[in-house]
Parts: structure tokens; C-alpha cells; sequence
């Protein structure tokens, strides 16, 4: 799965550690999410979207190989 | 935890039963090996070894399960990987101890196990919780 994290954190310019406090996560989990080492469960993604005042939509999206 | 377990290797490897640990105490069944077999009453026994493994399983289970600084989905995640990989290779270990250790060995082999299996998660959880926090170099 990708996302763009990383994207709407500069667009909002604040720093993973922000980032993690405002969605009450560890920055391990937000620096794991950017790099695509983990998927995040729904209520977390749920969460960013919120934050970045955006749909899940907007920030995730699948790629081929989630389909195998 | 550490103390205990080299307290418990000592223990069990010499045999030794101190009396003032010798007490009389309550029990669900008794099977002795040349001796009564009762279920439900009083049994003369030595204590030390039942503190030492009782111990022994209370600290392992803090060392393992107490939460994290910060516990979130990611932590609870490895959390949960990590036990089900101790499982496999506990009962990996012991497929192979069955197949090639008899005798005495064995018994040790059981003994060991009844540890195992919280020593192989805390050492793997802490292991993969140190290699994220490395991996997390980066920054903006």
C-alpha cells in the first residue's frame, strides 16, 4: 500500500514527532508508515486523514501487489 | 530475574532442599513414586524450588508483558508476531529435544521448557523493538 504521509506532513509542515503526538502514535510508527513497513489499521488511518483534514482516500492508496 | 535463574539453575542442579523450607502444605494430588497417591489433603514437601519457579514465571511474565514507554498498534503488532514465532520455535525445540534426548537429559529438556517459551518471545520482541528504533535514522 502506499502513501503519501510524507507529502501532507510537509504540506502541513510539522515534523513526524508532531505528526505522532497528534495522532497519539509513536514516531517508530509514523517513520514505519512513511518508509511502507506498515499498514496502519483503520481507525489510525482514519485518524491521519483527520488531521490532514483530507480523506483516507487522499493519503493511501493500493498498488498491484496488494492484490496477490 | 536474574538472580532467580541462576538461584534455580543452582537449586535444581545440586538438589539441594534447605529445611527451613520443609513445610507441610495443601495439595490438589499427591502421586509419590514409592509412596501414597491421595487427591485432595496435606503433603510434606520442600518449598524452595515452588518459590523459585513461581518467581521465575511472575518476572519472566513482567519482563515480557509490561507495556512499553509508548504502547500503540505498531508495538502490539510486534507484540503479537513475537509470540506466535516463540510458539513455533518452543515447540520446534522440543519436536527435535523428543526425537534425540532421552533419559535424564530429557527431563532437563522439560524443565527448560516450562521457561522457553517467554524467554524466546522476550528476546525476539526486544530484538525486532530495537531494530525499528535504529531503523528510524531519518527525518524530514
Amino acid at each position: 500500500m502506499k502513501n503519501s504521509i510524507k507529502v501532507e506532513r510537509a504540506k502541513k509542515n510539522i515534523t513526524q514527532a508532531e505528526l505522532a503526538r497528534l495522532a497519539k502514535v509513536s514516531r517508530q510508527t509514523i517513520n514505519a508508515m512513511e518508509l511502507g513497513k506498515y499498514v496502519p489499521s483503520t481507525v489510525l488511518a482514519l485518524r491521519l486523514a483527520s488531521i490532514f483534514e483530507t480523506e483516507v482516500n487522499e493519503i493511501f492508496s493500493l498498488e498491484p501487489s496488494d492484490w496477490e | 530475574m536474574i538472580p532467580f535463574v541462576l538461584l534455580g539453575w543452582y537449586v535444581v542442579n545440586y538438589d539441594i532442599e534447605p529445611e527451613i523450607f520443609d513445610f507441610t502444605v495443601p495439595a490438589i494430588f499427591v502421586d509419590e513414586i514409592f509412596g501414597e497417591k491421595f487427591a485432595f489433603g496435606m503433603t510434606e514437601n520442600n518449598i524452595l524450588n515452588e518459590i523459585i519457579g513461581v518467581v521465575l514465571i511472575l518476572s519472566f511474565l513482567m519482563v515480557a508483558f509490561s507495556k512499553e514507554k509508548q504502547e500503540d498498534e505498531l508495538i502490539a503488532k510486534i507484540r503479537l508476531d513475537s509470540l506466535v514465532w516463540a510458539t513455533y520455535v518452543n515447540y520446534g525445540v522440543l519436536l527435535l529435544s523428543m526425537i534425540f534426548i532421552y533419559g535424564m537429559s530429557f527431563f532437563w529438556v522439560m524443565i527448560f521448557n516450562m521457561f522457553t517459551i517467554l524467554l524466546f518471545f522476550i528476546v525476539r520482541f526486544n530484538w525486532q523493538v530495537n531494530k525499528l528504533n535504529k531503523t528510524m535514522s531519518y527525518e524530514e
